[in-house]
């Protein structure tokens, strides 16, 4: 015989027949199947002992909503069954052979049509359900523990156990579940919980929190087949590790949107975020598949100062994200689908950036910034960006804009005149894109002519006249490397300098340095003297100094030949200037003087000077006029001629370049008496 | 702590010119001593002492391609994962341009490729027991 039945029917059967009077010693009902909203259970068996005291009901099989399972059963420690109803104590439940790992308390209140089941975890907490009429459903957690939770949850779903087991959750969740069946199918679901003390952690620590206090709130209803929910999320404690970000308590998100045949909808999200006006987000996703779904993240007035540390370096620039300093404000929309980027938009309010030099580097800031950029995966987009000024080591930049087309991951600049001082460094038709080995790119760049005395006093040089000019047509850029071909010309002191083979070599680390190759050509030595405060010198020389490399802006190898320029002029050398050159080689190191004639005269006559020096692991190899070797193996650096005249002589052809620095620095500053033998 | 850090120091110290050697050896007559290769080896000698305790805890491992790769944060404090990816992409950016260097050094940029091949070779070889190494795309423990 089948039976159709609803649940409370089932308690109404087992006690129906009792009357307080009646006592009943065994009693065993079997029944096919029960039918009520959303639950089917068939073949059920129910026996009671009342000599022991015990219970046992079993289920063939159980339909709750599309979930089935099968083989439950419930044995009851302690049973009753009188005219109020039934109630089993220190049960223990099974589903499909398995203990569920709790002890549970079951009371069934024929009168008032309340179910209310106790569960006493293994892991520890306590779950309390109570199911009144109309299949009203309450739950209070209390202390449930992340163990204990997840070995109750494995009986019910043991692959979205194996998941969560993954993150090896920790903590403690306490708090109330609702569930109104409601009138017809609009169902309802209100859930308060706070978890507490509670963290997670991947296997690769790459995503963990630790400490985690925070509260959730869930109201959910279903209307038609989709069901409508609002969420607010309060973090309160601890601390979090999302690669690269390291995140603390303080956050608080809101947000609705409906779940609909397993497609969830975030319509709005709020988050309330320190530093940020507002973030607002909206999503949708399969829930099989979340990290493939779609996100729209808006941001309006993130305070950089706050955000840049934070969210920005360690994702930009993690290599030095402490050397990164952010002023301003910033707002931008983000759109990602199926995990990848599709469009950005930032707009830019007096952003400042700067980044610290690296050992004795050089320090860059840019701002104040305003504007805005747009990306767009596979479109071509554009910024354009005011920047109001800024400093790259001790020289000023003056305020410039940026064009530029976005494509890919690659931006082309259109001419950029940044102004330096009175000039402007400008850079043309500059493409770069990304490469797999880092960024890649061309262009041109001219320096519009910055005059030397501007540069130099900002430099804090001693003070030059002159020009610095530069038309440097081919700039390329690989990883590691921004090549200049073209010249860079300075002139000064009625001559001129003119580099070429200009290369900039891991621009951006502790190995930054610079290669070039310089020709210097009638450089006035008086002008030159004079300014280094050097003693006096008249005439001219040129140089060649092939394979420059500056580290930091000082040599660190080069091959320099300096020689007095062709043709006829003036050649005079102060008594000074030979007790500097003298005293630049160190006691024993170069000069061999007639020191009777130097007693005697304020100036000399030379004939041609030259000076040799090839620099290379901190020692300089000098040598002096081209084929000027001396039978002692002296070398002549300045060869005497008219009267009175000179010859200053060098014998120490090896020279430490730092000591070598060092003195002419001393012997500049004046602190250095000649050496002279 | 200072004698710790300095003995770490010590220790990262002869590991790179263990390691320097012996890629120069096996590269032939590579010129390694140029200031901007005696800069990158001072500042990752530096930065030695901070990876010292992290390749110990297995967090950062030698990687094959000759970087080292945070393999297991877990071991790191929450706080501190920060810098630690901080200090594995600052050594990474410095142990890129010294293969570049290397190879300019020599006249042959496009050596940058076999020279990276050959220190992450011996960056593995020589590490230390209990420090974690990718070999045959598998982390292993010395």
């Amino acid at each position: 015989m089948r039976a159709r039945l609803s649940a409370c029917c089932v308690l109404a059967l087992l006690v129906g027949g009792v009357s307080p009077a009646q006592a009943v010693d065994r009693l065993s009902v079997a029944v096919a199947d029960v039918v009520s909203a959303g639950l089917v259970l068939r073949d059920i068996r129910a026996e009671f002992d009342a000599a022991r005291g015990t219970a046992a009901i079993s289920v063939a099989r159980a339909r709750f909503g599309e979930r089935v399972e099968r083989d439950l059963r419930l044995r009851c420690g302690r049973a009753a069954l009188d005219f109020q109803g039934f109630t089993c104590h220190r049960a223990a439940a099974q589903v499909g052979g398995k203990r569920i790992p709790a002890v549970f308390d079951l009371e069934l209140d024929r009168r008032h049509g309340h179910v209310r089941m106790a569960a006493v975890l293994d892991g520890g907490g306590r779950l309390e359900l109570d199911a009144g009429e109309g299949g009203r459903v309450r739950a209070r957690l209390a202390e449930l523990k992340a163990e204990g939770l997840q070995a109750l949850l494995a009986a019910w779903s043991p692959s979205l156990v194996r998941r969560v087991q993954d993150l090896q959750p920790a903590g403690r969740v306490s708090g109330e579940l609702d569930w109104q069946p409601g009138a017809g199918a609009s169902p309802r679901l209100e859930v308060q919980l706070r978890l507490s003390e509670a963290g997670f952690g991947t296997a690769d620590g790459l995503r963990a929190a630790e400490k985690l206090a925070v509260d959730l709130s869930l109201d959910a209803r279903r209307s038609g087949a989709a069901w409508h929910w609002q969420l607010a999320l309060d973090w309160q404690a601890g601390a979090a590790y999302l690669h690269p970000l390291f995140l603390e308590a303080g956050p608080r998100l809101s947000a609705h949107g409906r779940l609909d045949d397993r497609q969830l909808h975030i319509e709005r999200a709020e988050l309330e975020l320190e530093g940020v006006r507002r973030v607002s987000a909206s999503a949708s996703a399969d829930l099989d598949a979340l990290d493939q779904g779609r996100l729209a993240l808006e941001v309006q007035g993130a305070d950089l100062a706050v955000v840049g540390p934070r969210w920005i370096a360690p994702l930009v620039a993690p290599a030095s994200a402490e050397r990164w300093a952010f002023a301003g404000h910033a707002s931008g929309a983000l759109q990602l689908a199926q995990g990848r980027l599709q469009a950005a938009e930032v707009a830019f309010d007096a952003a400042g950036f700067s980044l610290a030099a690296a050992a004795d580097g050089t320090a860059l800031a840019l701002g104040p910034i305003g504007g805005a950029l747009s990306w767009r995966a596979g479109q071509r987009s554009g910024a354009r960006l005011q920047v109001a000024g800024g400093h790259w080591g001790k020289l000023a930049l003056g305020g410039f804009e940026v064009d530029a087309e976005l494509m890919g991951e690659g931006v082309t600049v259109a001419r950029t005149r940044v102004p330096v001082l009175d000039g402007a460094l400008v850079l043309d038709d500059l493409s770069l894109w990304r490469g797999a080995a880092g960024w890649a790119g061309r262009g041109s760049v001219v320096i519009e002519p910055v005059s030397m005395p501007a540069l130099t006093a900002a430099l804090e040089l001693p003070q030059m006249s002159g020009v610095l000019s530069a038309s440097l047509p081919g700039l390329r850029v690989s990883p590691g490397e921004i090549a200049l071909d073209g010249a860079l010309v300075i002139s000064v002191f009625d001559g001129y300098l003119h580099a070429t083979g200009l290369r900039l070599r891991e621009p951006f680390g502790v190995a930054a340095h610079l290669n070039a190759d310089v020709e210097a050509r009638h450089i006035d030595l008086a002008q030159l003297t004079e300014t280094f405060s050097f003693g006096s010198m008249s005439g001219f020389v040129d140089a060649d100094v092939r394979g420059l490399e500056l580290a930091r802006w000082r040599p660190v190898a080069f091959a320099a030949r300096i020689a007095s320029s062709p043709g006829e002029y003036r050649r005079r050398i102060s008594q000074r200037a030979v007790e500097n050159i003298g005293a630049l080689g160190g006691a024993g190191a170069i000069a061999a003087i007639q020191r009777s004639l130097l007693r005697l005269f304020d100036t000399f006559g030379y004939s041609e000077l030259g000076l040799q020096c090839r620099l290379a692991r901190g020692v300089c190899l000098m040598d002096g006029i081209e084929g000027a070797t001396r039978a002692d193996g002296g070398f002549v650096i300045v060869r005497g001629g008219g009267v009175p005249a000179l010859d200053v002589i060098g014998y120490n052809r090896r020279v430490d370049w730092d000591e070598l620095v060092d003195r002419l620095q001393r012997v500049i500053a004046g602190n250095v008496s000649p050496e002279l033998r | 702590m200072s004698l710790l850090s300095t003995t770490r120091r010590r220790l990262g110290a002869c590991l790179l010119g263990l390691v320097m050697a012996a890629a120069v050896h096996a590269q032939g007559n590579l010129e390694i001593d140029t200031p901007a290769i005696a800069a990158l080896k001072q500042s990752m000698q530096k930065r030695h002492a901070q990876l010292a305790p992290l390749y110990a805890a297995g967090a950062v491992g030698l990687a094959a391609d000759g970087t080292v790769a945070l393999r297991d944060a877990g071991s790191v404090p929450l706080a501190q994962r920060t810098q630690a990816n901080a200090a594995i992409a600052a050594e990474n950016a410095d142990r890129a341009a010294l293969y570049r260097e290397i190879a300019r050094a020599n006249d042959h940029p496009e050596w940058e490729a076999d020279v990276r091949r050959t220190f992450a070779q011996r960056w593995i070889d020589r590490a230390q027991p209990g420090w974690w190494v990718q070999q045959g795309g598998k982390w292993v423990q010395k």
